[in-house]
């Protein structure tokens, strides 16, 4: 068997694009949470719970825009429930993320069995690839840029977009605010608690986003624990890039072409290596925490992240 | 007044706990399971059946070890998100030295592989500790990665250095034999000394920890870096100390899991969530030594009851999930309440 460089370079660079969304939306949104000063350490679990929401109802309508709608209303709900409990009543925002994540990874598998039960499922309707006029003939690069899942554009948009918004708009301004000094931000008129809130609910809606998109625009599938630690990956992602958007697009990407290439390797030489592949599987991971001692160096997280606020 | 306090955070606690059954019972109804077999089997079946009985001992000591290391770590204000991973890499030490060791006399080589287990804990939050101390990184975000890495890197021991021979397919190790296994103390009631043992280490660390200035050092380094530092204590050595205490302990975990119950590693060992359950046993046990041995008796009886029920109930045991993340919830806001309580 002969591997075509071309074919090989056109595999890693695709997949490195087409994972992207999953970390982008996790992530920026995440972002935005933090800049508020908390942190929903739960995504991974409402990334699950999309994902199902997502394949249950692209399945019993047929429709995977409905599905994905239906995505983010179940994260947005969960969004709402972890802002209650979190800067409502000002709970430990670590603990109440990780019982979110226990609790999605639960519920999701328990609803996905009662759904699945034993009848036989309809097939599964994903979003078709966008294939733009002229640009996705041009060979390799077209192939690689041009013929990618629409919501891939539009992550790639949003980086700029959640950059602008935290960047250059009096809302983002205000989320920064009430991250960075809270008391001061009350003192001058912001609704702390309202800013935070909406905050972790727009960070929710993205992280269901996330779910979402893999679900469409990858596996079109559920199992137990699918997510499989990538939403904590998108949380890691976020420290390495400083709260940057621009930066965690590259901390996604970077990671993705490790991850790509790994696989890629794996399965072309899957004789040669056998038995290791789990040992190139790790690879990504340990390339991540490498990272930090470089890119980590200099984090700094919004001074007020995980410190409730009360008022007066 | 003291004793007044203690009496409501209980009630808030066992209130915590109910909630988080009746989601359990919730869960059950959707699925279409008998609530009420699962509610008996849920409180019964730890007590009547001796796979239970033994389950309920062994799961307790384990939890102990690892919710030990998680509290001891809390106290400095670290989150080892990382257990699962540190009791993965204990496992597989333990057969690591049963295989490559295996030219050592007899009691050395059953020390040994406890040893290993506990420096393979140890060695796994290393680079969490320093990536901490040095580089200020999240230690959150760096043990729960490390999770993923220990699970791949169990998967890959378990499908070569450490497969059985005669394992075909699907991999699993060699089982060890009886003189490697820690035994019953009274011969036929499944209880092992891996208990006592485990008693017998909270004990020593309440005396280490509880009761010595190692205490008021790690909670000030956990309430305040500013104080500990104007206070002379050194943070970088109590944050190390603590941390490297807690993958020990956790890997130790694993070795006693191994020993006194599983005797053998398939893909089904992977995949407990008992680093969580360390967690909120930790949190349920206020960080002190005596609290969280009290929690993890409770969980190891909670979590085998569960699994009975999502078995009998025909529900996935994801379901103890569930329960878990509304207990956790439960917890934290009859915290939340109490305080309130005490402040008007």
């Amino acid at each position: 068997m002969t591997v075509l460089l071309s074919d090989v370079l056109i595999g890693i660079f695709s997949t490195t694009l087409r994972l992207s969304p999953l970390y982008l939306f996790a992530g920026l949104g995440e972002i935005v949470t933090e800049k508020s000063g908390v942190a929903n350490m739960g995504i991974e679990g409402i990334m699950l719970m999309s994902l199902f929401t997502t394949y249950a109802v692209d399945l019993t309508t047929g429709n995977p825009w409905l599905a994905i709608l239906a995505a983010l209303g179940v994260a947005g709900l969960i969004g709402v429930i972890f802002a209650l409990l979190a800067v409502q009543m000002r709970l430990d925002q670590i603990v109440v993320g990780l019982a979110i994540y226990l609790s999605g990874l639960g519920l999701s598998f328990v609803l996905f069995n009662t759904f699945a039960g034993t009848r036989a499922l309809p097939a599964f309707v994903n979003i078709p690839n966008v294939h733009i006029p002229y640009l996705s003939d041009i060979p390799v690069v077209g192939q690689i840029l041009f013929q990618q899942n629409i919501l891939v554009y539009f992550a790639l948009a949003l980086v700029v977009l959640v950059s602008y918004f935290l960047g250059r708009t009096s809302l983002g301004l205000r989320v920064r605010a009430v991250g960075e000094n809270p008391k001061a931000a009350d003192n001058m008129g912001v609704n702390v608690l309202k800013v935070r809130f909406l905050a972790v609910i727009f960070g929710a809606v993205l992280a269901g986003l996330a779910g979402a998109y893999f679900n469409v625009g990858f596996l079109q599938n559920f199992q137990f624990d699918i997510i499989s630690g990538r939403g904590f990956i998108a949380l890691a992602m976020i420290y390495f890039a400083n709260w940057g958007p621009y930066k965690t697009l590259f901390a996604a990407l970077s990671f993705n072409i490790v991850y790509a290439t790994q696989s890629e390797f794996v399965s072309i030489a899957s004789t040669a290596i056998a038995g290791s592949s789990q040992l190139f599987n790790m690879l990504p991971y340990v390339f991540l925490l490498a990272l930090i001692p470089i890119l980590g160096r200099k984090a700094r997280p919004p001074k007020y992240l995980l410190k409730p606020y009360k008022k007066g | 007044m003291q004793g007044l306090r203690w009496l409501r955070v209980t009630a808030y606690n066992a209130a915590a706990i109910a909630l988080g059954v009746i989601a359990g019972l919730v869960v059950v109804a959707y699925a279409g399971g008998n609530v009420e077999v699962a509610l008996s089997t849920l409180f019964l079946n730890p007590f009547t059946t001796k796979s239970g009985v033994q389950q309920v001992f062994v799961r307790f000591a384990i939890f102990y070890l690892m919710a030990m290391g998680v509290g001891i770590a809390l106290k400095a204000g670290l989150w080892n998100i990382g257990a699962q991973g540190q009791l993965i890499i204990g496992m597989v030490m333990v057969f690591v030295a049963y295989i490559y060791l295996a030219f050592l006399p007899w009691p050395v080589l059953y020390v040994t592989m406890i040893l290993l287990a506990t420096l393979g804990g140890l060695l796994w939050i290393v680079a969490p500790t320093i990536l901490r101390v040095r580089f200020g990184a999240n230690e959150i975000v760096v043990t729960l990665l490390l999770n993923v890495v220990a699970t791949n890197f169990g998967y890959y021991m378990l499908n070569g250095p450490i497969k059985s021979p005669i394992a075909i397919g699907y991999p699993y190790t060699a089982t060890l034999p009886a003189k490697f296994q820690i035994p019953n103390i009274v011969g036929g009631f499944p209880l092992t000394y891996a208990v006592p043992f485990a008693i017998v280490l909270g004990v020593l660390l309440y005396f280490l920890i509880e009761r010595t200035p190692f205490r008021v050092q790690a909670n000030t380094v956990g309430e305040s870096a500013e104080t500990a530092r104007y206070a002379g204590i050194s943070i970088p050595r109590v944050m190390v100390i603590t941390m490297l205490a807690a993958g020990a302990l956790a890997g130790l975990g694993g070795a006693l899991l191994q020993m006194s119950y599983f005797y053998h590693i398939d893909a089904g060992v992977f995949v407990t969530n008992w680093g969580f359950i360390a967690v909120i046993a930790a949190l349920v046990g206020r960080k002190h030594i005596i609290g969280i041995g009290i929690a993890s008796l409770f969980f190891a009886y909670i979590t085998i009851g569960a699994e009975a029920m999502a078995l009998q109930a025909n529900v996935p045991t994801s379901v103890v999930f569930v329960m878990e993340g509304v207990m956790m919830i439960g917890i934290l806001a009859g915290t939340y309440l109490a305080e309130r309580r005490t402040a008007m």
